[in-house]
């Protein structure tokens, strides 16, 4: 199999708040050559690098807000989250967690640092990637999965070298317990220093790695450091990292999804009709109500 | 000690909203509406700056061509009247002092960072004596603004909360996500507690969950 290497490497942006809870880097779609049809169905990511709140008695977050068209996926790598929406869910998003919210038709929702959380402060480090929906599927009911770390399969590389947590897709042959409506992988590769993992996707899938702890060498050749993004070409299918020290790596590749895209501020779309379609459903309370 | 002075170049802003502006309202040329885009002032205002202080006098309209803007009065008791919001591609002033060269009640504020247009009365005067279209659309824009005052003072005396909810979103469809619900309110000439009854409300009778 062709060997699938790096198109690009990104830096951090300079970061910027979401509400007052979550300080982030957006690599996509804003990052250099990261826009949402290159990086298609991943349409948004947004990265808090490691990065310390002091204590709070007001929990910090963000008021509530819409989404219509896609899936939030919610990686927890330090600190908590709680979240309520307007179906009448709430929980908490723990260290180690995956949230993955399936928007689609309309939800409203608000997220805040976890009270106990926010009283104590501490380290926060968090990813929130945006996963587009096919047309078809836009207007599907929403719905969560709450995956908790203990659910996440994990695959345990050999020569010690470290695990591969299976959050969506496969990994030698282990499946992620999300479910998608699309192809997507998404994977953490926890890996020991001088550990090695080996990945291969279908050439056309969108393929990136975002590195949350570490660094790391790509196919023997280039070095990707912490909070650092890697494209990868839509040529080749196989590549190599191994750790130049104790690394976390986010790993997605996913199944482009050829649709026109009209978005918006938290709608994606198809069309622009379907964009204020979306704005005076969201006005006129078709997406429920949730008090702030 | 060496000290190094870079100098950026300063880079072009792009006033795409503008430009369709005067394409639509005015038979000017391409090249006609290009050297007006040179020749235009444009200001970046931060949020939390303002364009206008009640008690002096306007001299220019505001085209938004980024970002948002309000206009608000200050009661004797110090609270704010939101009279009106600009997002991209409104205009916002007050005419009447330019006009009268009095001093005015308003105070004009950007709420987001904006690119923002300065449209004296001698460009548009000089705009108006190249095309005659564009001279028909602005008086037209004047009679249109009369009829949305009059619409909106009839609302304020007479229509219910949710009356006037429903014309603020056809009005301005994205303002919900961009603006705090007291903002909206005071817009309304409601309280915020009101404004929030009228939305869920309209949940209550819209959300099929």
């Amino acid at each position: 199999m062709a060997t699938k290497n790096i198109e690009i490497i990104v830096n951090p942006p300079a970061p910027h708040f979401v509400g007052d809870g979550f300080r982030v880097h957006n690599f996509i779609p804003s990052g250099y050559h990261l826009d949402m049809q290159r990086m298609s169905p991943f349409i948004m990511l947004d990265y808090n690098s490691k990065f310390h709140f002091p204590p709070s008695n007001e929990p910090k977050g963000v008021g509530v807000h819409p989404h219509r068209g896609f899936e939030t996926v919610t990686i927890a790598y330090k600190g908590k989250v709680a979240h309520h929406d307007s179906t009448g869910n709430t929980g908490v998003i723990g260290e180690g967690d995956v949230q993955w919210m399936t928007a689609a038709s309309g939800i409203l929702h608000k997220e805040y640092h976890e009270e106990e959380f926010s009283r104590t402060g501490g380290e926060f480090q968090m990813v929130q990637l945006w996963v587009n929906l096919p047309a078809k599927d836009k207007m599907s009911t929403p719905k969560y999965q709450g995956i908790t770390n203990d659910q996440i399969q994990k695959f345990t590389l050999a020569d010690n070298a470290g695990e591969i947590e299976v959050i969506a897709g496969e990994y030698q042959g282990l499946k992620g317990s999300a479910s998608t409506f699309t192809k997507v992988n998404l994977m953490n590769a926890k890996l020991k220093k001088d550990g090695v993992a080996n990945f291969s996707f279908p050439a056309h899938f969108n393929t990136a790695l975002l590195v949350i702890e570490g660094a790391i060498e790509v196919n023997g050749k280039e070095n990707v450091g912490t909070d650092k993004f890697a494209l990868f070409e839509t040529e080749g299918e196989s590549f190599e990292i191994k750790a130049s020290e104790d690394a976390v790596v986010l790993v997605l590749s996913g199944e482009p999804i050829n649709e026109p895209i009209a978005s918006h501020g938290p709608f994606v779309m198809n069309t622009k009709e379907e964009l204020m379609e979306a704005f005076n459903d969201f006005n006129v309370g078709k997406f429920g109500y949730l008090e702030d | 000690m060496i000290i190094l002075i870079i100098l950026k170049p300063k880079l072009p802003v792009v006033l795409d909203n503008f430009k369709l502006y005067l394409s639509e309202k005015s038979d000017l040329t391409e090249a006609a509406i290009d050297k007006i885009l040179k020749e235009v002032r444009v200001e970046s205002i931060q949020k939390g700056e303002f364009l206008l202080s009640a008690g002096d006098v306007c001299k220019h309209a505001f085209f938004t061509e980024k970002g948002l803007l309000r206009a608000f009065t200050v009661d004797e008791s110090g609270k704010e009247h939101i009279i009106q919001f600009a997002p991209e591609n409104w205009l916002i002033s007050d005419r009447s002092s330019i006009y009268f060269n009095a001093p005015s009640d308003l105070f004009i504020e950007a709420i987001e960072n904006s690119t923002v247009i300065f449209i004296s009365t001698e460009f548009m005067g000089v705009v108006s004596e190249m095309s005659s279209k564009f001279r028909k659309a602005n008086d037209r824009a004047l009679q249109s603004h009369i009829r949305q005052l009059q619409h909106r003072i009839n609302q304020l005396l007479g229509a219910t909360a949710e009356e006037r909810y429903l014309t603020f979103i056809q009005k301005y469809p994205d303002l919900l996500l961009r603006v705090p619900l007291w903002m909206i309110a005071s817009y309304l000439g409601i309280t915020p507690e009101s404004l929030s009854r009228v939305r869920k409300d309209l949940a209550k009778k819209n959300f099929k969950s």
